[in-house]
């Protein structure tokens, strides 16, 4: 449904995208994930046919986004990073006006502006004005407007940034339900954990790069591969890493906080050996514990690596 | 819908008159306007009457109430119009709402004409509401309903460029401020400028050809021109725009003469401070017809045709290269038509 291949984007000096390819099957929600500069907003600017990039191809639903950006808008609902609203119009109007620049009839209009109110839980505000919304209710309002056409694919561009815990529940119970409606999603933002829950797909991004994407679970499982040590000893640190650094499962040592702090490859057995080695070679543990990072870190780790 | 219905009536357009006029600052507009152009026919007729007490003629007092408030009412314009569509397109990029209206099925051009027809309908409103103020010349004689109409066709054809103009810098400054100094720079230009170029670069007199000169045709640019022409019935109120090496024109004694369209002669005394227009025709020239609503132009590049025709021409072609420039300066992606062109019909095929 979405196709991005070999996509690149260069301002003067700067290379905002480098070479990103990645695939989005029909009724898949994909996750695009990266810290800020990334490339996401850039990415899906392409999509959108706002952008052209300067080398690689984009398509949706089978039309090439570049050559015909008018027939790919009528199969998008595109939700920048940004909530531009009006003033002076009020909540059932801002819908109304886009719908209306989609061509929808009047007598249509008027029915998807009531179930799109029903929808993000705004048809009591409809009559306020845009402007005196909150930043929540805003974001949400941005989202219908998205799917005033009933686009088949979604690019949502940070649909969650800056709103506080309780909207950003609301926003993903709507994004859960329009997933259940078949809609093909891209959903960037920058905090991988709020996307596993609802994505079938993720893609990280990093410096322009893709660093990893696939379904949910293999990109995970590549992210965990790099387990940390935390270790204390009893006297001097220097001989334990001594030891720690030929090691073939060790990747890096360093001393954190005053505790020897060990990257490695593998699994509890691995740790185990560790374990063995250090005390073979005569240093006395004190402590020895495996840091539980968990997913962000993980993906810290992925996306901190230089390009 | 048909294509031109919704050429003329699109989404933005409603939605700009919905924005607008739920402000405050509409009616404080209007009203500031009324009170400017009522109090300043006010003004005029009541100097105009005390400087003529005695053997001042009611069409006189209408003539020149009418020439001061069509002038004045231009000047109004040129001040209003840019502040209406400068930040048209620049706003909705600053509002970052711009990228919005692009991925909906809207066409840049439609983006455009619906921007330039909102502010360009409060232009009208604002003309329609002086309406009344204008037919107190009625009431005095001197001006006929046809030079009213004109006057005013000539106003809204230059409100309409400065709006174009607005639009155009709009499009391509991207910031409101910048589009807004760009655009009165370009409506002082357009107005006084080419006024400014007839005073230094003015046509000369050769006495050798028997053909009246007319000031250059640059300076009918200006909608001054055909507006001050059309008010005083074909003729300036004063010399412009033609220089006499021949001394055709030099009467001497503080008087000065100019050439009126038509290819007469005309002479102000500007001895007793107030400057009194002596007409005298012919003087030399082949006259060129008259018409009910001006007289034509005597020579040059638009020789023979009205000086509002000139005007208005020139400014429709402004109009349109800053609205097709415009057009194709607003999509995110640019393409050339004939490129575009090309994709379509490799994709039916």
């Amino acid at each position: 449904m979405i196709s991005a291949e070999d996509l690149s984007k260069v301002y003067g000096q700067r290379t905002a995208l480098d070479h990103v390819s990645f695939e989005v099957p029909e009724g898949e929600i994909f996750g695009f994930v990266g810290p800020n500069g990334a490339g996401k907003t850039t990415t899906l600017r392409i999509l959108a046919a706002l952008l052209e990039p300067t080398s690689g191809h984009a398509s949706i639903d089978g039309t090439d986004v570049a050559q015909n950006p008018a027939r790919v808008h009528t199969r998008i609902g595109y939700m920048p990073d940004f909530f531009g609203v009006y003033d002076q119009l009020t909540v059932a109007e801002y819908l109304d006006f886009y719908a209306a620049c989609y061509r929808q009839p009047k007598q249509r209009r008027t029915k998807i502006v009531g179930e799109l109110l029903e929808l993000i839980g705004l048809t009591d505000r409809r009559g306020q004005l845009v402007d005196t919304l909150s930043r929540g209710l805003k974001q949400r309002l941005c989202l219908a407007r998205a799917l005033v056409h009933d686009p088949v694919v979604l690019l949502l561009d940070e649909p969650a940034s800056g709103l506080d815990p309780r909207a950003r529940v609301e926003m993903r119970e709507i994004l859960k339900e329009l997933r259940g409606m078949g809609k093909t999603i891209i959903i960037s933002s920058h905090i991988l954990p709020e996307l596993t829950e609802l994505c079938t797909m993720i893609g990280i991004i990093d410096h322009g790069r893709m660093r990893a994407t696939g379904s949910v679970q293999d990109v995970i499982r590549g992210l965990s591969a790099g387990r940390r040590l935390r270790i204390n000893v009893v006297g001097a640190r220097e001989p334990a890493i001594a030891i720690l650094e030929p090691l073939e499962s060790v990747r890096h040592v360093e001393i954190a906080n005053g505790t020897i702090e060990a990257d490695y490859e593998g699994d509890d057995s691995t740790a185990a050996d560790i374990l063995q080695a250090l005390t073979a070679g005569g240093i006395k543990v004190a402590a020895f514990s495996q840091v539980d990072g968990g997913l962000e870190e993980a993906f810290m780790r992925a996306t901190s690596e230089d390009v | 819908m048909n294509g031109v219905v919704s050429a003329f009536w699109n989404p933005i357009v409603a939605k700009e008159y919905r924005s607008r006029m739920r402000t405050w600052r509409s009616p404080l507009a209007m009203m500031i306007y009324i009170l400017l152009v009522a109090g300043l026919g006010f003004a005029i007729f009541s100097s105009t009457v005390s400087s003529n007490q005695f053997g001042g003629q009611p069409a006189n007092y209408g003539q020149i109430l009418f020439e001061w408030l069509v002038v004045f009412q231009m000047i109004l314009l040129t001040f209003i119009t840019p502040a209406l569509t400068a930040g048209a397109i620049s706003s909705e990029r600053e509002r970052q709402t711009i990228d919005l209206l692009f991925v909906t099925r809207i066409r840049p051009f439609s983006i455009i004409w619906g921007k330039l027809l909102s502010s360009m309908s409060f232009v009208v409103l604002l003309l329609l509401l002086s309406v009344p103020i204008f037919s107190l010349v009625f009431l005095f004689g001197g001006i006929e309903v046809d030079q009213v109409l004109y006057e005013f066709l000539i106003t809204v054809v230059a409100a309409l460029t400065l709006g174009v103009i607005g639009i155009a810098f709009s499009t391509w400054l991207r910031r409101t401020l910048a589009a807004t100094v760009a655009s009165y720079v370009g409506a002082f230009l357009l107005l006084f400028g080419t006024l400014g170029y007839g005073l230094i670069f003015p046509t000369t007199v050769d006495a050798k050809v028997t053909k009246a000169p007319a000031p250059p045709a640059i300076t009918f640019l200006s909608p001054m021109l055909p507006l001050l022409y059309m008010a005083n019935n074909g003729q300036l109120p004063f010399p412009y725009g033609i220089r006499d090496n021949s001394g055709f024109l030099n009467q001497g004694g503080g008087t000065v003469c100019g050439i009126s369209p038509g290819g007469g002669k005309f002479c102000t005394s500007t001895s007793n401070g107030a400057p009194i227009a002596i007409t005298s025709s012919g003087g030399g020239f082949t006259s060129l017809q008259t018409g009910s609503t001006g007289t034509a132009i005597p020579s040059g590049l638009f020789e023979g045709w009205q000086p509002w025709q000139a005007t208005i021409l020139m400014q429709l072609v402004i109009c349109l290269v800053a609205l097709l420039v415009s057009a194709f300066l607003l999509p995110p992606v640019r393409r050339l038509p004939w490129r575009r062109r090309r994709v379509v019909e490799l994709e039916d095929a």
